[in-house]
């Protein structure tokens, strides 16, 4: 209580109605890019204390994924950070083949690279984007989109789907990279650079951008920790967290890439570091691409794995996996598993407990951006309005993250 | 450091509050009485280093006594080390200290825990339910709770073998 009380100022309601007044900034507000609540007080033009509600989507996943065999809970994983949803999926799968105990092959592991840093762009591209138009530079928005388009349709190719992807699958990939994709994914490494360098040159040296950045929404390394903090965030604060380095899986471990590191902790060290690392990832999208080895892209796991449509109608032994599956009949070993994976915004954990059950006993989603949202207020206090638009933007907040 | 040297040194410092310790899963996993909870992730970031507050989450296994579990994952970035304690709680009494104080990520971490099972956290700033509505009268998810409604006589369940 006595912290509460020191981070919430108590006024008497007669010198409230006085000096202050009430604003409600959301649910639904253009600005806010989701169903985010904030109830801001404000004196004038500055923010003397902000009460954020969340929950408005809220959509139960974890008692969901309490009731559903493991292949189904992908789809649920789509929807939490939907802007890089792959991450999100193979990250389920990394966590189930760590479960079961399964190594996956180096193929498998570079084409998870190639698709998860693609997701990673994607995410960055929508956030740094967004910063731009809060701030006032809508056109950077429409060019970054256009390229976002294009590792949309890279989605599309390997697995069908654009937004919620529901990409690869427990033990492998559903099939193998296409030379479509890998002509694609090649298109984009010569065209994105070409459109990075412009839109950096639109915002990182602007100076009406730079003076609506720096020193907004900033928070220091210490608190950054102590609020748990991770991903981008975490890194403009200074602190070299990267779950990539830290704890690397899918061989992360193979390849040579950098962390960028911001000082400030501020709106501007997070785009920067934003920025940095969509180049960080298409350097190794290139390498991984580069050394992709040859071999199968799933793994042989018959319990997990659907057999190929043919041999369903042709064998036996494949009829009777695809029916076990698809029915969720298999029994997954007794165990207790935390993996996490550096998501778009952060360590993304699953902490999964099994019972020996067909479903998870348990299954808690560590999401990074419902952890660190909790620090906005502190971020904000003392700021005027439209800084905190943008600290709320630079945070890259997700709904449906947030809400799980 | 290591599993072993962490062991001693909380095995030293609270002999009878370490109830079990188990090494067999992917990290150390330590069972803590619930009264001591606070002392030793105190501790842990103090004197061990683990700044790092990764997840809080509960638990419910309801075959057993103490059905209520709260799970709190460290990480001691330093030397790259993740912790699992466990604490269990009764269903008539579940009570347990916060760490807001300890860390402030808590916050919202002991809501949702709070939200979801029940459990309380005492000196907790703010114990209000976090993504439930506020009318909710029960904890959602504890096992007793199934998925559907289970009167729902529309649907038949019986050849999907769940």
């Amino acid at each position: 209580m006595q912290q509460f009380e020191a981070e919430h100022k108590i006024i008497n309601p007669e010198d409230f109605e006085k000096n202050f007044s009430t604003l409600n900034l959301g649910p639904t507000h253009p600005a806010t890019h989701g169903i985010f609540q904030n109830i801001l007080t404000m004196n004038g033009e500055t923010i003397e204390d902000a009460v954020q509600t969340i929950g408005y989507i809220h959509r139960a996943f974890e008692k969901i994924a309490e009731w559903r065999p493991y292949y189904q809970i992908t789809p649920l994983t789509d929807r939490l950070n939907y802007c890089s949803a792959p991450i999100n999926n193979l990250g389920w799968h990394m966590t189930v083949e760590k479960l079961l105990g399964i190594k996956s092959t180096k193929r498998i592991d570079y084409m998870r690279i190639i698709v998860m840093e693609l997701a990673r762009i994607a995410d960055h591209l929508i956030c740094n984007s967004v910063i731009g138009v809060d701030s006032g530079a809508l056109t950077g928005f429409v060019y970054m989109f256009e390229k976002r388009e294009m590792i949309y349709d890279i989605y599309e190719e390997i697995c069908g789907a654009r937004l919620t992807s529901n990409i690869g699958r427990i033990g492998g990939f559903d099939r193998d990279f296409t030379p479509s994709v890998i002509q694609k994914i090649r298109e984009l490494l010569v065209e994105l650079p070409k459109t990075i360098n412009q839109f950096e040159n639109l915002l990182m040296r602007n100076r009406i951008f730079m003076d609506r950045t720096i020193n907004v929404g900033s928070i220091s390394a210490e608190r950054a920790l102590n609020y748990s903090f991770s991903g981008p965030c975490l890194r403009a604060a200074g602190v070299d967290y990267d779950v990539r380095v830290m704890n690397p899986y899918s061989s992360y471990e193979d390849f040579d890439f950098t962390i960028p590191l911001g000082i400030n902790g501020d709106t501007y060290d997070r785009f920067c570091v934003r920025q940095e690392e969509i180049k960080q990832s298409l350097h190794l999208i290139k390498s991984a691409l580069e050394n992709l080895p040859v071999g199968a892209y799933h793994m042989d796991v018959p319990e997990f794995y659907l057999p190929p449509k043919d041999k369903v109608y042709s064998e036996m032994e494949s009829l009777i996996w695809h029916f076990k599956i698809v029915m969720g009949e298999i029994n997954v070993p007794v165990g207790e598993v935390y993996h996490a994976v550096e998501g778009g915004n952060g360590e993304l954990g699953f902490y999964l407990v099994s019972d020996g059950g067909r479903t998870p006993f348990r299954l808690h989603f560590r999401r990074p951006g419902f952890i660190y949202y909790q620090a906005f207020p502190e971020m904000i206090k003392g700021s005027v309005l439209s800084d905190a638009i943008l600290t709320m933007s630079s945070m890259n907040v997700i709904a449906g993250e947030l809400d799980a | 450091m290591d599993n072993e040297f962490i062991i001693q040194q909380l095995k030293e410092k609270f002999p009878d509050k370490v109830l079990k310790i188990d090494t067999s899963s992917d990290m150390l996993m330590m069972e803590i009485a619930k009264n001591a909870i606070c002392d030793v992730v105190l501790f842990l970031k103090n004197e061990l280093n683990f700044i790092y507050l990764t997840s809080l989450c509960g638990v419910h296994y309801p075959e057993q006594a103490l059905p209520l579990g709260v799970v709190y994952h460290l990480h001691n970035l330093q030397d790259n080390i993740l912790l699992r304690l466990k604490v269990f709680l009764s269903d008539e009494d579940p009570h347990i200290d916060t760490c807001v104080e300890i860390f402030s990520a808590a916050n919202w971490m002991e809501r949702e825990t709070f939200d979801f099972y029940g459990i309380i956290f005492d000196g907790h700033p703010n114990l209000i339910r976090i993504l439930n509505v506020e009318y909710m009268d029960y904890h959602p998810m504890r096992k007793e709770y199934p998925l559907e409604d289970s009167t729902r006589t529309d649907k038949d369940d019986k050849f999907f073998g769940r």
